[in-house]
This record gives structure tokens, C-alpha cells and sequence, in this order.
């Protein structure tokens, strides 16, 4: 999970998605608003410039005839430049007069760049009226041109289209920024909605962890939304069927186990006179009786086990709490513990330790770690205990091969099996039931239950139990029943 | 004419079975498939230890117990499903001084038996004759209780508890000296038993259970006889 790239995230992703969606629809928006914007401000403003053109056309065609009737040319230069000037005090605009025979009139440079159109020129001798833009000087400019037949000239006039340009360019800043904001905001949404579209996965994966904790009262529920309250229903109803499907697995285990006890007792009761008269039996049938006995014995406490786990699981266990003296339980359990001739070392702690547990649960706890521990330590070297803070540790130590760092937790889990490998603690005749009972009456003792390498650098394992000591007895107390 | 153990179970093989084995240990077994049938023998011949199974069709052995408490201060041996249900409390309340739980082996069940029908006596001679303490007077070769010169009808293991109290007045006994005292049982007796017993006993020879004046609790040790 953790080498998984950020940008490969749903969230990210649905972020980037969104930012390139906003900046194109919003580029695309602008540059199109901008376009249509500028050709209709220059057509209106082309227009605008073409009727003034036409207008003073017409009122050079008028004044201008005189001046050019004048049989002094620098004469009538004079005049036509006059009023070419006074045309262009009222727009800023510049005029030009092209005569036929070539000779040009005109106050302004314009004349100059105009003669480099030769197209706009040859288009108005042919058209009446032509107009282009032009550039002068690095600026845009609108050239119109007029025929005036009736004086056999040709009236240009240029205006400069700098302000619209400078307008255009207020707007396209403006949109530019529009739409800079637009995918910014459309990344901060896309953010924003998978963040809550994914809340509910967050939910979904509280409810998991929860379930998988084993807490199937966990609902999950997404009815405030519409899209998602057929996930919610559906994900209630997989818990629903599997806490189902697991308490029918329990109450079979559990009926199992219960309808074991008739024929067992059936057979404890008929092995137990079979037994009694075995020296009167040939020598194979007492062989017989004896495998028969054995494993009975062991059939029986698995039962015993198996319902005692059916009860754990079921909740029913309750917990027979009373105080007794940790050093005469100890020294108790030791005396019954199957092999009484093995060399047991117990080293007591305080002697006035008083304990409050469930003494045949507890006994049942030391009697399995015993076995545990002569089934795969070579029996038990040593059995001890002392306070530590608030709670007391019982330890027991075997000279065995120990276990592995990496089966240590799993042994104690329910039906545990490590790899099949045999002779392992945690299979074999026990099925894995005598340390996951430890596992378990020592959680409901509110204790813990672990196992190390004995710290005396001597090979063999080192379980520890640990059980509150103290007041807060009744709380488990409480908890157990 | 031995001992007569009546058993009752409904479970036709197991009653075959255990019959067997207990007759093979030596005892009388009279047997019965229900409650009902089971108090109609009771009735019919008492026999000197019942032992009931709680789970029984028709009345249970609940009803069985507290029929047979009414008339008898038999030993009742009850067999429950397991150890840790309110059954094993509530069957001693009924009246049953003891329990197994199935499955269990006729030979445990002889030894309780045997403990049971053990006869009251003083462990050193001579120290438990007679004893009178307040309002109560017991004596053990008698086996019986008076308290204001009133017979009490105690069942044998009341009597026993009490007797075992009396013999060191005002000295604390453990659960675990109790029961092994009592009811044979080692170091992982079941308390439960003690505490039942205690208070069945308190309220035949207390005038107000509730607050003994005899049989004292003595908190978290165990239980003593107040001189």
C-alpha cells in the first residue's frame, strides 16, 4: 500500500482530471468569447470608420474640385493639404488623395505606406470602395479607400486601430484570467468532490477493519446517499450473511461437541468395566483396551476443549472469580500435573501474593503450559512468578528448542497450525487447542499471555502469563459474565 | 443387601452403561428413564444415593431434586452439562449435595459416592462428643442437630459441613478445607458447593439467615462457626 504513488490515488487523479477539464472548457470558453468579442468590435468599429470616410469623400469631392482646378500645382497642394488636415482634427485619422495621373496629396506620411499596398490601390480603381488593415509603424491601422470619379482621384483614409487593440488586450488579460481562476476552482472542486465522494469509502473501510475484528454489530450506514445506500445495503447484508453463515458454524461445533458427550459417556462408562475385568481378557485384547482407553481419555478432553472454545466463542463463559494464595495454587497444580516425577524448579515470589481469578481456569492454563512444555521442551525446568507494577507474571521455562520469533504469536491463535511441519507445538495430539485455551482464559482474566527464548541463555521457551492483580478485579469480573 | 444407587437418565445407552460399571464397583443400581418414573421408585423404595441428570423430558431433575429433598435427606448426585452455568447452582439449591458433568467416569462417580455416604465422625476421638454452642447442640454419633432443644433436619452433607465448623469453634476454614473435609475433593474443588451448602445450612439453624449468627463469613478467607 504504502509504495503506491500519490498521483495514482483516486483522489489525485479525479483532481487532474478535473484541472485539465476546467482549463480546457475555460480556455476554449475565453478564447472563443475573445474572438467573436474583437471581430465584432473591429466591425463595428471598421464600420464606424468607412461612413466617416465616405462623408469626407464626399465633402473633399466637393471642396477639393476648386483647388484642383487652380493652374498653380503648389497652389493647390496647399489648399487639398489644408483640408486634408482639417479633416483629420476631428478623428486623428490620416488622409491621402491619389490622382489619377499619379501625383499624390497628402500632409501626413501615410502616403508613404499606403504606396506599399499596391493592392489596396489597385483595388479601389477596380471596386469603387475597398478598405484593409494595415500595418504602420507596428500598430494596426484601417485603410479605406474611395474612388471619386468625378475629380479622377482616389480618396485613402487611415486610422489608427490602436485603442481597440488596447481594449482587446484589456479583455483578453481579463479572460485569460477568468479562466486561469475557472481551472483552478474546477481542480479545487474535482479536490473537493472526490475527497466526499470518498468519504464514504473511508466509512466503508472503518466497517471492514471493524468486521474483520470480528464485531459484526458494525452497520454501515450510507442512507443519507441515494447513490450509495445500495452499496450500504448490500455491504449490511454480506456482514449479515457471514456472521450468519460463522454463528451457524459455531452452533454446529457447539452441537457437536455436545452430542459427542452421550456416546462418550456410553464409552467412558463400558471402557471403565472392560478395564476393570482386563487380567481376565487374552493378552490382545488387553493391548486393545489399553489404545482404547488411552485415546479416550484424549478424545474426551478434546471434546472438553472444543466445547469449552464453543462457549468462549459464544460469550458464555463466565468466570468463577475467587482469592486464593498464588504460592499453595502453584505448589497445587504442580503436585497434579501429570508427570510428578519430573524435576520441577519453582522459585516462589512473595509468599503472601493473593491472587482473584477463576482458580480452575487457571489451573487449567498451568496444566496445559506443563504439557505444552513436555511435549515439546522436555518438560518444564522451572515454574515461577513476581510482581511486576500492577499485575503479576507466572513464567515457565523448558530446555527445548523454543519457538520461532515468527510462530510466537500465532501459536496461541485458535486452531493455529504452523506449516504442517511435525512434532510442532501447536499441532499434533492438542490440535491447537491447549495454548489457544491458555490464550483465552488468560485474555478473559485480563491478562496477556506471550512467549520468548529463556533469558538465562539457555536454550528453551519462556512463557509468561500476566494477570492484573489489584482493584480493578471487578471490572473482569464484570466482563466475564 | 448393599447400597442403592438410583439413576436417573433418559438416555437409554448411558443408563445401560453406567448401570453397568457401577454394579461392576459393587453397588445396588436401581434405574428410571423419566422424573416422574424416578420419584414413583424413590417412593416406592428410597434408595441410599439418587443420581439425576438435570436435562430430563416430563419434569426435570430440578423437580425431581426438590420432590425427594422434601421427604428425604438422601444424598443427591446431580449431572450437569457443564461446569460453569447457573445449572450447578441452581441444582444445589434444589437440594443436590453434589455434581458431575457429563461425561464422567464411573469411577469418579463411586469415589463421590463413597465420600458421601462416609460416616460423620470426629477425626481425633473423643474431641467432637457433644458440642453446644449458643442455641445449637450437636451430636455427631447421633447425627443429629438441636437448637432450642428443636431437632433440625439437616441433609448428611449439612451435617457434615457443620460438624466439620464445630470442631474448632471460631477457627476460619478455607473453600479448599471444606471441600476436601467435606466432599473429598482436592485443592480444585469447585467453591461453589461451600457457598451453597453454607447457605442451605444457615437457613436451618440461623433464626434470621440473612444475618447469620453462627455460620460466619469470614471475607475472602472462608467460613467459620461463631462461638
Amino acid at each position: 500500500m504504502g509504495r503506491q504513488r500519490w498521483w495514482r490515488g483516486l483522489r489525485a487523479r479525479v483532481t487532474v482530471a478535473y484541472a485539465i477539464g476546467s482549463l480546457l472548457l475555460s480556455f476554449t470558453v475565453a478564447g472563443a468569447t475573445f474572438a467573436l468579442a474583437r471581430a465584432q468590435l473591429l466591425q463595428a468599429a471598421e464600420s464606424q470608420h468607412r461612413e466617416q470616410a465616405y462623408s469626407n469623400a464626399r465633402s473633399l469631392r466637393e471642396n477639393v474640385q476648386s483647388a484642383l482646378e487652380e493652374a498653380n500645382p503648389d497652389r493647390s497642394q496647399i489648399d487639398i493639404n489644408t483640408f486634408l488636415t482639417n479633416l483629420s482634427r476631428f478623428n486623428g485619422s490620416q488622409q491621402a488623395l491619389l490622382l489619377d495621373d499619379g501625383r499624390w496629396y497628402s500632409p501626413f506620411t501615410i502616403k508613404d505606406q499606403l504606396q506599399g499596398y499596391p493592392q489596396l490601390v489597385d483595388g479601389t480603381r477596380r471596386w469603387t470602395v475597398a478598405d484593409m488593415r494595415i500595418d504602420v509603424t507596428g500598430t494596426v491601422n484601417y485603410a479605406v479607400g474611395i474612388r471619386l470619379d468625378s475629380i479622377n482621384a482616389t480618396y485613402f483614409e487611415v486610422r489608427s486601430l490602436a485603442d481597440l487593440e488596447s481594449t482587446l488586450g484589456s479583455l483578453r488579460a481579463i479572460l485569460v484570467g477568468v479562466a486561469t481562476l475557472a481551472s483552478g476552482a474546477g481542480a479545487a472542486f474535482g479536490y473537493y468532490s472526490a475527497r466526499r465522494a470518498l468519504t464514504p469509502l473511508s466509512r466503508i473501510s472503518t466497517a471492514a477493519g471493524a468486521i474483520a475484528d470480528g464485531d459484526f454489530s458494525m452497520k454501515l450506514d450510507l442512507e443519507d446517499d441515494r447513490d450509495l445506500a445500495l452499496l450500504g445495503s448490500a455491504f449490511n447484508n454480506m456482514v449479515d450473511a457471514v456472521s450468519q453463515r460463522i454463528e451457524r458454524e459455531r452452533q454446529f461445533t457447539s452441537d457437536v461437541s455436545h452430542e459427542l458427550r452421550s456416546p462418550l459417556m456410553t464409552l467412558t462408562a463400558s471402557v471403565e468395566v472392560l478395564e476393570r475385568r482386563k487380567d481376565s481378557l487374552p493378552d490382545v485384547a488387553q493391548q486393545a483396551i489399553e489404545l482404547l482407553s488411552h485415546d479416550l481419555d484424549r478424545f474426551q478432553r478434546l471434546v472438553q476443549d472444543l466445547l469449552e472454545i464453543s462457549r468462549m466463542e459464544a460469550g458464555a463463559v463466565q468466570l468463577q472469580i475467587s482469592q486464593f494464595l498464588l504460592i499453595e495454587f502453584l505448589e497445587n497444580v504442580m503436585t497434579q500435573s501429570r508427570n510428578p516425577g519430573l524435576l520441577m524448579n519453582f522459585s516462589p515470589g512473595d509468599p503472601d501474593l493473593v491472587l482473584s481469578a477463576d482458580k480452575r481456569r487457571l489451573a487449567q492454563v498451568m496444566t496445559n503450559l506443563i504439557e505444552n512444555a513436555e511435549k515439546y521442551g522436555g518438560g518444564a525446568t522451572s515454574i515461577s512468578y513476581e510482581v511486576v507494577e500492577d499485575d503479576v507474571q507466572i513464567v515457565v521455562e523448558d530446555h527445548g528448542p523454543g519457538v520461532p520469533a515468527e510462530e510466537r504469536d500465532r501459536i496461541f491463535e485458535r486452531f493455529a497450525r504452523m506449516g504442517g511441519v511435525a512434532g510442532n507445538r501447536s499441532t499434533d495430539a492438542g490440535f491447537g487447542l491447549g495454548l489457544s485455551l491458555v490464550g483465552e482464559h488468560v485474555r478473559l482474566h485480563g491478562g496477556q499471555v506471550w512467549v520468548t527464548d529463556r533469558i538465562d541463555g539457555q536454550h528453551g521457551a519462556r512463557f509468561v502469563i500476566q494477570l492484573p492483580l489489584g482493584p480493578d478485579r471487578e471490572l473482569h469480573e464484570e466482563m466475564a459474565s | 443387601m448393599g447400597t442403592k444407587i438410583l439413576t436417573v437418565e433418559d438416555d437409554e445407552r448411558i443408563r445401560q452403561a453406567v448401570t453397568l460399571a457401577l454394579e461392576e464397583e459393587g453397588w445396588d443400581v436401581v434405574e428410571a428413564a423419566t422424573g416422574e418414573r424416578a420419584l414413583e421408585t424413590f417412593t416406592a423404595s428410597p434408595a441410599d444415593v439418587v443420581l439425576i441428570d438435570i436435562m430430563l423430558p416430563g419434569i426435570d431433575g430440578f423437580e425431581v431434586c426438590r420432590s425427594i429433598r422434601r421427604t428425604s435427606d438422601v444424598p443427591i448426585i446431580m449431572v450437569t452439562a457443564r461446569s460453569d452455568t447457573h445449572d450447578v447452582v441452581a441444582g444445589l439449591e434444589a437440594g443436590a449435595d453434589d455434581y458431575l458433568t457429563k461425561p464422567f467416569a464411573p469411577k469418579e462417580l463411586s469415589a463421590r459416592i463413597r465420600a458421601m455416604l462416609r460416616r460423620v465422625r470426629a477425626h481425633e476421638p473423643g474431641t467432637l462428643e457433644r458440642t453446644k454452642i449458643g442455641e445449637l447442640e450437636i451430636s455427631p454419633e447421633e447425627g443429629m442437630v438441636l437448637r432450642n432443644g428443636e431437632e433440625l433436619h439437616l441433609t448428611k452433607t449439612e451435617f457434615k459441613l457443620l460438624v466439620e465448623l464445630a470442631s474448632q469453634p471460631g477457627k476460619v476454614f478455607s473453600r479448599e478445607v471444606l471441600l476436601e473435609r467435606v466432599w473429598g475433593y482436592d485443592y480444585f474443588g469447585d467453591g461453589r458447593l461451600v457457598d451453597v451448602h453454607i447457605r442451605r445450612l444457615r437457613t436451618k439453624v440461623e433464626a434470621d439467615p440473612a444475618s447469620p449468627r453462627y455460620v460466619v463469613t469470614s471475607r475472602g478467607l472462608g467460613y467459620k462457626l461463631q462461638p
